[in-house]
């Protein structure tokens, strides 16, 4: 060896210390080697340890399960199926050889034995198959989705994996590539369906299609881009009597008014529903069997095309910017108060009652890292300021009286349950809903602000549920909960009988990606319908906090609750290669906090169906793009707030913002 | 260098230059950065940050951090998420992430058995409503959680014994040391610390935290015969008699003591002071405090000690904008000799390697 090996060797404790540990040249042995298992089976493994001359060792071995929800193990080795699957047991001895080491010395792991065992969970086993007949009669020239129900051994429905199903007369009846029956002509049939040595029939009759004619019918035949239109085909028999009973289908053509050729034009559903997003001329075909029926109509373009116009600023550049709060102050004057993010806990407070000429007027401390949210109560006096990042952990809401916001006093800190962080809060009064740890919300009465109280609080009862933000209206409580989505809960409205203190869940809806982020609700007094409009965040480029401009991606969820009992997801707005935050309706108006897209301001008016981007319900956008900003030129608008006829918005790297909107004269 | 003064550097016999570069990991917890600090015996600097975390606008907080005994993977503990935490492996050679397991609320503190090569993680639950938590034991080869063992509110201070066979964790919010079995994942004994004046931790009424001394941390002496816990609550460090199982000694120490660690001889405990802004170096054959050498930022939160036993490194917090810091002490000289401003909140700490500087 030579001096620098050695010197290496005395020097160096970042080399193994277990030099004397006794390599791994034993082995486990186990028996069974592997298992395969009914749900609910039990079996026991045995283990040995087998040294390297062959005599089993007198070692501990211990067990665990790498799947412990679907295949337990305990002490003894006795291992149950809980679920189906392919799962590994593993069975270790302890760590074989001396060991003397500090917390964070580095040793090999070498020194003890390993072994795998293959669990198989076989499925519960398939013993029935159900065709489940469609509802109503079948008639030829339609077409018809069958379902076909697996039951297991214990009566629970299962899936069906190669499920194969056939006709007995393809010239009655025949199954396409996609599983859906056509019906070719009236006669009987047997549709039978066959998965692992399980088979069923079900018998089956198509009858002749009674439609001698098709009409069809809109209400209106000239329309704008983005106006839903309403198609209803009527089908009447050889008499002249309506038919009712047989499916007709709907489909368009179009022919644009310009030759550039778009890729996507509209969208028509089952019901007759239809929209535009270009303009041109559509018709509308209906089939049924050997019948047809046209309607074509005239879309025009939308014209609601304004411009957004810069008014004044309120230039934060050293830290990022949060949430915004815009209220008429007790002295008739119009003031601001707007977040930080990730910085020292700054509130900062803005005097906006001309806003060509903000003027910041003051700024309160507390200590967080992020004020993300901000709210001030409807009567002007009390400042609600969120905080996580607290440094004694704690957290909660900070009080603050904002009768004179220029010399803006803290009331109270509170905390009560509430340590985890408030990301976000609402004041419906002098009641604040307040998000504790993205679990819940809870309600405090701060009708004495220097002595607030949790009176009432709410949570899903849903798996690893988790909350975003809540927003209060009218005694309805609309919180975003990721992907539990959109819920609403009775605080008052006196539809379930809640009330702040007893939060009554009213409906909800969820939607697949998971990232609902915001919602605000929308009744429209033209249609008499009632939406909640459901925000998204989504980075999946990540976040830049320094340096780089961020590429978020989302749209604002137009869910229609008119009927509470069953919401439908009917229309989207979304902004291609942006993404959304924060959003405010007033009137037929939405304003859309759009990140790196900036502030969009849309038409919302009349029925909603189908992508509001694409049929040129866009009013104006303004990017807020500032060469100064702590990103520069990147525009990344967080919140809106429409106030007194100016749109202010916040944007995360530059501060506050104050424009107009100027309608175009033509539109 | 002489053959001799090598040895007797090797034995550590007596001073000699400092010729090691140590690495170390350090969480800013409300920044979701996880900072990698190079220290060359005379200064400390960033040698590389690792942004954390996968919801970029809110504050994730990486609160605990480990390395494996072998070294070629660091693990982080984040503290939120939807809602729950998340356990993140990560490779030391170039802190790229390599896998992840959901755990309980708040995971924080948490080490690696040189036994039985699973990891233990503590889900404080720091923001519950402090009913009993859990200790996560996960296989971190398959990055999969195989047993949640109940263990008390708020349960801190992930530790085990040298031989690796017994986890040690205290339950801040019920006053209690306790001791699980690191094989079987069963409870073997719990240890209510008072204060030394018969106070007790009274059940909790309404969601007011009730308890007395607060233990935050505990780690097992090398000897493998007791355990030093701080007591937060109660300005103490008590040293626990694992044989017997009760306390067999207390350290009066400034307020809010939050981590400690004992020296690799045994001889030296380094304990932080929360509420102090400082940490304290005690002797533990004299049971006397050498030095208390203040920190850098207030709120100062973890400590892992070099293997070597020359050096220190504490975390500190800061507060609101303050950035957090990394010190190093010198036990010899027991002085701060160097400092590196971090992240927000930097807290989780966990000593990474030394390595032999080229000459």
């Amino acid at each position: 060896m030579s001096l620098s090996a050695l010197s290496l060797l005395l020097l160096s404790p970042a080399l193994p210390l277990a030099q004397d540990a006794t390599p791994p040249t034993a082995r486990i042995v186990i028996q069974p080697p592997s298992l395969e298992l009914q749900v609910g089976e039990t079996a026991t493994l045995e283990a040995s340890v087998i040294g390297a001359d062959g005599q089993t060792l007198d070692e501990e071995v211990f067990f665990f399960s790498r799947a412990r929800r679907s295949v337990t193990i305990d002490r003894e080795g006795k291992v149950e199926a809980v679920a189906p699957g392919q799962f590994t047991i593993v069975v270790r001895t302890r760590r074989r050889g001396a060991t003397a080491e500090g917390q964070e010395s580095r040793v090999s792991l070498g020194e003890r034995l390993t072994a795998e065992v293959s669990v198989t969970v076989l499925p519960p086993p398939l013993v029935e198959l159900t065709v489940i007949a469609p509802e109503g009669r079948l008639f030829a020239g339609t077409e018809v989705d069958l379902q076909v129900r697996g039951t297991d051994d214990r009566g629970a429905e299962r899936a069906v994996p190669g499920l194969s199903i056939a006709s007995s007369d393809p010239s009655v009846a025949e199954f396409n590539s996609f599983g859906q029956l056509e019906l070719r002509g009236p006669g009987s049939f047997t549709a039978t369906a066959e998965a692992e040595g399980v088979k069923t029939s079900l018998d089956m009759r198509v009858h002749a299609n009674p439609v001698a004619s098709l009409d069809l019918l809109v209400d209106s035949e000239e329309a704008r881009t983005g106006d839903v239109l309403h198609f209803s085909p009527h089908a009447r028999d050889l008499n002249g009597s309506p038919v009712t009973e047989v499916p007709v289908t709907l489909s368009f053509t179009a022919r644009f008014d310009d030759d550039l050729g778009p890729a996507a034009s509209g969208q028509i559903e089952p019901d007759g529903r239809f929209v535009a997003e270009t303009p041109g001329i559509y018709t509308i075909v209906a089939t049924c069997g050997s019948n047809t029926a046209r309607k074509s109509v005239r879309i025009v373009p939308r014209n609601v095309g304004g411009k957004l116009k810069l008014v004044g600023r309120g230039k934060v550049y050293d830290t990022h910017t949060s949430d915004l709060w815009i209220w008429e102050g007790l002295d008739g004057r119009d003031y601001a108060v707007t977040g930080t993010w990730g910085a020292n806990g700054d509130a900062i407070f803005w005097d906006v009652t001309d806003p060509a000429n903000i003027e910041r007027i003051a700024t309160v401390n507390v200590d967080a890292r992020t004020v993300n949210d901000v709210k001030v109560t409807p009567d002007g006096r009390l400042c609600v300021l969120s905080r996580e990042g607290a440094s004694n952990r704690k957290n909660g809401v900070i009080l603050v009286d904002v009768s004179n916001p220029r010399e803006p006093e803290v009331l109270t800190s509170y905390d009560e349950a509430l340590t985890g962080g408030v990301h976000n809060v609402f004041a419906d009064g002098n009641t604040i809903y307040a998000l504790s740890a993205g679990r819940r919300y809870d309600v405090i009465d701060a009708a004495d602000p220097r002595s607030p109280r949790t009176i009432g609080s709410f949570e899903l009862d849903t798996p690893s549920h988790s909350i975003h933000d809540v927003w209060v209206e009218d005694g309805l409580a609309y919180s975003s909960n990721w992907s539990n989505g959109v819920h609403i809960v009775d605080v008052g409205a006196g539809l379930k009988g809640g009330s702040p203190s007893n939060p009554q869940p009213v409906a909800s809806y969820a939607y697949p990606s998971g990232w609902n982020h915001a919602a605000f609700p929308y009744r429209s007094k033209e249609t008499g319908r009632f939406y909640v409009v459901a925000g998204d965040e989504a980075f999946p480029f990540g976040l830049h906090t320094e340096g780089l401009p961020t590429y978020p991606r989302g749209w604002f969820h137009f869910i229609d609750f008119t009927d509470l009992e069953a919401p439908q997801e009917v229309a989207r707005y979304q902004v291609p290669e942006a993404g959304t935050h924060n959003l405010w309706i007033e009137g037929d108006v939405l304003y859309g906090a759009y990140y790196n897209g900036g502030l969009r301001v849309v038409d919302i008016s009349g029925e909603l169906m189908g992508d509001l981007y694409r049929q040129g319900r866009e009013i104006a956008f303004f990017l807020s793009a500032d060469p100064e900003g702590h990103i520069s030129n990147a525009p990344m608008v967080w919140g809106p707030q429409p106030h007194k006829g100016n749109i202010f918005f916040t944007d995360w790297n530059s501060g506050l913002w104050c424009v107009r909107l100027e309608q175009d004269e033509n539109n | 260098m002489s053959l001799a003064l090598l040895l007797s550097a090797g034995l550590g016999l007596g001073p000699t230059p400092v010729e090691q570069d140590y690495f170390v990991y350090v969480t800013a917890e409300s920044a979701d950065e996880v900072y990698v600090v190079h220290f060359d015996g005379q200064q400390a600097g960033i040698q590389s940050m690792v942004e954390v975390g996968y919801m970029p606008t809110e504050i994730e907080g990486p609160h605990g951090l480990t390395v494996e005994p072998g070294g070629e993977h660091w693990y982080l503990s984040m503290a939120h998420g939807m809602p729950f935490g998340t356990l993140y492996k990560y490779r030391t050679s170039d802190n790229r992430l390599v896998g992840k397991v959901g755990l309980g609320l708040f995971p924080a503190t948490m080490q690696i058995s040189v036994d039985t090569g699973l990891l233990y993680c503590v889900n404080f639950d720091l923001h519950g409503d402090m009913s009993p938590s859990s200790v996560s034991i996960v296989d971190p080869e398959a990055m999969v959680e195989v047993a949640r063992t109940t263990t008390g509110p708020m349960p801190h201070g992930s530790r085990l014994s040298a031989d690796g066979r017994r986890h040690y964790s205290c339950a801040m919010m019920s006053d209690e040391l306790i001791e699980m079995d690191a094989g079987t994942f069963e409870v073997l004994r719990r240890l209510h610390l008072d204060d030394g004046t018969g106070g007790i931790a009274r059940p909790r009424d309404g969601g007011h935290h009730d308890a007395v001394t607060k233990p935050t941390w505990v780690q097992p002496h090398p000897d493998g015969k007791r355990a030093f816990v701080c007591l937060n609550g109660s300005a103490q460090v008590v040293e626990v008699n694992l044989k017997d199982w009760e306390v067999s000694r207390r350290l009066p120490t400034a307020k809010a003591p939050y981590n400690l660690e004992v020296s690799p001889d045994g001889k030296q405990l380094v304990v932080t002071y929360k509420g102090a802004a400082s940490v304290g170096v005690w002797d533990l054959d004299k049971s006397e405090e050498l030095a208390r050498i203040p920190t850098t930022r207030r709120i100062t939160h973890g400590v892992v000690i070099a293997p070597d036993g020359k050096f220190a490194f504490v975390s500190s917090e800061g507060i609101g904008g303050e950035p957090g810091s990394l010190d190093v002490i010198n036990l010899t000289t027991l002085k701060r000799v160097a400092s590196v401003d971090l992240g927000l909140q930097a807290g989780g700490i966990a000593f990474w390697k030394m390595e032999k500087r080229a000459q």
